[in-house]
């Protein structure tokens, strides 16, 4: 498996009209009979491990985040990212796994700690693979990403967290926002302002001193976040990650995006299933509500939503196994898709369930919380667009 | 190279070839001005024009690639049309007359046309030297076309035919009418159709031309009185008319694979076009590819026209689309017209007041190309199925929903 990493160029290149040569596409797109049986067992298991019910309980606090779920993704072997010259899940692989998941909403610390593992897997040291990577590929470590700072800052040439050299390591300080199962996980992975203007990746225990955790009360109970609060956290240097950090951050950042549309679109996906259903079963005026056009013509531009991000999110995927360039272009059009795919689909959905939709019962309103977050991670579709928009037509004067 | 699968050397020669034989071939543009689409063909130096062209790419045997070899195409090659049509689309050549004939109408023949009519009508279609025009649309039966009225009867020598069909585009150059039309009063709306294939050239046939909202020709209203036909213009059975018509629906709509990335290099040439006007145009002292929110609007064009070339290579991957089958070929033609609809309106938007300006104006911005493309992407959005009805079409054969009646 091609271990090149695509790195997503600064925006000041002169604008590319090559950019409109959309790439070719691997042949099948990549996919075996082994995507297949992967995919097929991916949503058996979680539609008995993960019931809606289940997700219903946690968010009404009824249930609790379960660590030994995550436990047992590493037993399936999903948490087995192929590093480099490795077997393993490629690209694909997770775009499928994360689909179900976003259909089953799993409260997981799924994608972060695969962040995690692919920062290591580009710019980890020998030491830090050897001591890290088996036990969070096992599931028995949970490894997650701080990617934000505040005022929705997702670039790292903006981040204001520094790191700058001391006697033994390093001394960190600053602050990240919305960091995924902060709370919950072991290690994180911090990318810092070097005084040279580089940017070092740390990996940091999480009860390092200096390092505070503070859960973001958020509406998705499926996916707790925290911000963490560096405050002089002293580190080994051993800590600091020996690849190019910002290189690293980009192809983290093709992944990352991909991944998370996939996810989207799953859960885009089961929001529209659910809504189709009602619209065959809920009977006014004589008929099906789904025989009205009013009700079928927005589901169908749903539907189109969905299956086109999905499109998109499938071609990503596949360029990021080939480990073709313009990979990172379209994993940033399949996150600004995904991400608009699965709002749409949740607006509709409570607004097609009628007055059930509006309430606290109508498990819609499960998926629109998780949107809430989602879209944003790693940069909303604005976000991507803007980018795409300087690869495009220049940077903006 | 757009968002297709990746090719073979001897697919990435036969690309090169063909390159190499448009760039010594195509020909210049004419003194007079083209149609932008062959739903607007008026006059008979446009059409002379046109079918030379289509003549010369079928001489060379770069045309007739879904058409077996004996009935005088290239052997199905699916692969070499998509090459082909990529590469006329990046050279800008000029379009195909006989894309009704060429795009729905071939494969229909394939289908279900016996051989007689297979090596009589075949050749001469794909050389353009025979156009056909579509006679389904009457002005009482549009989106319910089932509820046509044109009648057909058994005569002594073949067929007699009256009625009324619309919209038909290239009627008044045509020499064939593929036409849908009652055989049985009596029998259930769906089940009394029989599809034809009428010789223009009858005795009892009336063309008259309708006028588009931009004042182009193009499309024409056919009044049949007592028009004859031999019996073997009959396609099929009498009574199938219906079950042929929706598949030549099907082929129109794009249904057949490969359609989507055909369509996706001819609309990168569109973006392109419109990038270039994007760069030349000045608002409030600035470019409008400065311009923030036309930026995002030209980019989520880019991402939809992505989309749409990664929907037609999923195509091909049958487990990749395995739970909605008929999801992205019913989808195709909905989301392109309406693709093409959101392009041209953004043209028009960067160009302000300018968009007004029209065809013979000196300081028409591209010569009025897109506010008249803009109108004349409503002629995609309704024809072919109104973008109304294939919502309605998905919703009931894919989402399961029940029919709106």
């Amino acid at each position: 498996m091609s271990q090149r990493h695509p790195s997503f160029e600064p925006t000041l290149l002169p604008p590319d009209e090559g950019e409109l040569e959309l790439p070719a596409l691997p042949e099948n797109l990549g996919f075996s009979e082994e995507h297949q049986l992967l995919r097929d067992n991916a949503r058996r298991w979680l539609s008995e491990r993960c019931p809606i019910s289940e997700v219903r309980a946690l968010a009404e606090g009824r249930g609790e985040l379960q660590r030994g779920l995550h436990g047992e993704l590493g037993q399936l072997g999903w948490l087995d990212l192929a590093g480099p010259g490795d077997e393993g899940l490629g690209p694909l692989h997770i775009a499928l796994l994360s689909e179900e998941m976003g259909r089953s909403l799993l409260p997981a610390a799924y994608l972060p700690s695969l962040w995690a593992l692919t920062l290591l897997d580009v710019a980890g040291s020998p030491e830090q693979r050897a001591e890290l990577r088996p036990s969070i590929v096992s599931g028995n470590r949970i490894a997650t990403v701080a990617a934000s700072e505040a005022d929705d800052c997702w670039d790292p040439a903006q981040f204001r967290s520094r790191a700058r050299p001391a006697v033994e390591g390093f001394v960190l300080q600053g602050e990240k926002t919305h960091v995924l199962f902060a709370a919950q996980a072991d290690v994180v992975m911090v990318p810092c302002r070097e005084p040279t203007g580089t940017i070092g990746i740390f990996a940091v225990g999480l009860d390092a001193p200096g390092v505070s955790v503070q859960p973001e009360l958020g509406v998705d109970a499926t996916r707790p976040a925290a911000r963490i609060e560096l405050d002089d956290v002293r580190v080994a240097r051993s800590a600091r990650m020996v690849g190019d950090g910002l290189d690293a951050w980009r192809a983290l950042e093709s992944t990352a995006c991909t991944w998370l549309a996939a996810e989207m679109v799953g859960a885009a996906d089961a929001v529209l299933e659910l809504t189709r259903k009602y619209a065959t079963e809920r009977f006014q005026f004589g008929r099906a509500i789904g025989s009205f056009q009013a009700v079928k013509h927005p589901l169908v531009d749903t539907l189109i939503a969905v299956e086109q991000a999905r499109s998109l999110t499938l071609g990503a995927a596949a360029l990021l196994c080939s480990g073709a360039r313009p990979a990172s272009v379209a994993a940033r059009m399949a996150k600004a898709a995904a991400s608009e795919a699965l709002a749409l689909a949740v607006k509709k959905g409570v607004q097609l369930h009628g007055g059930f939709g509006f309430t606290w019962d109508c498990d819609v309103q499960l998926y629109f919380k998780r949107m809430l977050q989602s879209r944003g991670l790693f940069g909303d579709a604005v976000h991507h667009r803007r980018q795409l928009a300087a690869r495009l037509l220049g940077a903006q004067s | 190279m757009t968002g297709g699968l990746a090719e073979t050397e001897e697919l990435l020669e036969f690309r090169r070839q063909v390159k190499d034989w448009l760039a010594d071939t195509k020909p210049a543009p004419p003194s007079f001005k083209l149609p932008q689409t062959f739903l607007e063909v008026e006059s008979a130096e446009q059409l002379q024009y046109l079918k030379s062209w289509q003549a010369c790419v079928y001489d060379a045997g770069y045309l007739g690639f879904d058409v077996p070899e004996q009935y005088g195409g290239r052997g199905v090659h699916p692969e070499k049309k998509r090459i082909v049509d990529q590469e006329l689309a990046r050279a800008h050549a000029p379009f195909f007359v006989n894309h009704l004939a060429l795009g729905w109408v071939a494969p229909t023949l394939l289908a279900y046309g016996t051989e007689a009519q297979k090596k009589r009508l075949l050749a001469p279609l794909l050389r353009a030297d025979e156009i056909w025009c579509q006679g389904f649309s009457e002005p009482g039966a549009g989106s319910d076309l089932a509820s046509l009225s044109t009648r057909a009867i058994r005569t002594k020598d073949g067929w007699e035919f009256t009625g009324h069909k619309v919209w038909t585009t290239l009627a008044h150059f045509s020499k064939w009418m593929i036409l849908l039309a009652r055989t049985d009063p009596d029998a259930h709306k769906y089940a009394g159709l029989s599809f034809f294939l009428f010789p223009m050239e009858s005795s009892g046939v009336s063309v008259q031309p309708l006028l588009k909202m931009t004042g182009e020709g193009g499309f024409n209203q056919v009044v049949l009185d007592a028009a004859p036909a031999p019996a073997d213009c009959l396609l099929g059975e009498t009574g199938q008319g219906w079950q042929i018509a929706m598949s030549t629906l099907l082929f129109e709509r794009g249904a057949a694979q490969g359609a989507s990335r055909e369509r996706a290099t001819v609309f990168l040439e569109q973006l392109k076009r419109l990038l270039s006007l994007a760069r030349r145009r000045q608002r409030d002292g600035r470019s409008v590819a400065h311009d923030p929110v036309f930026r995002d609007r030209i980019v989520q064009l880019w991402i939809d026209v992505s989309a749409i070339a990664f929907s037609g290579a999923r195509s091909s991957v049958p487990e990749l689309i395995a739970e909605r089958p008929m999801a992205l070929p019913l989808m195709d033609k909905l989301v392109s017209s309406e693709w093409n609809q959101r392009l041209t309106e953004l043209a028009c938007e960067m160009l302000g007041a300018d968009a007004a300006l029209w065809l013979d104006d000196p300081n028409a911005p591209d010569g009025a190309a897109w506010p008249r493309g803009f109108m004349n992407s409503f002629g995609m959005t309704i024809g072919g199925g109104t973008s109304e009805i294939l919502r309605n079409i998905i919703g009931e054969r894919v989402l399961g929903l029940p029919k709106s009646k």
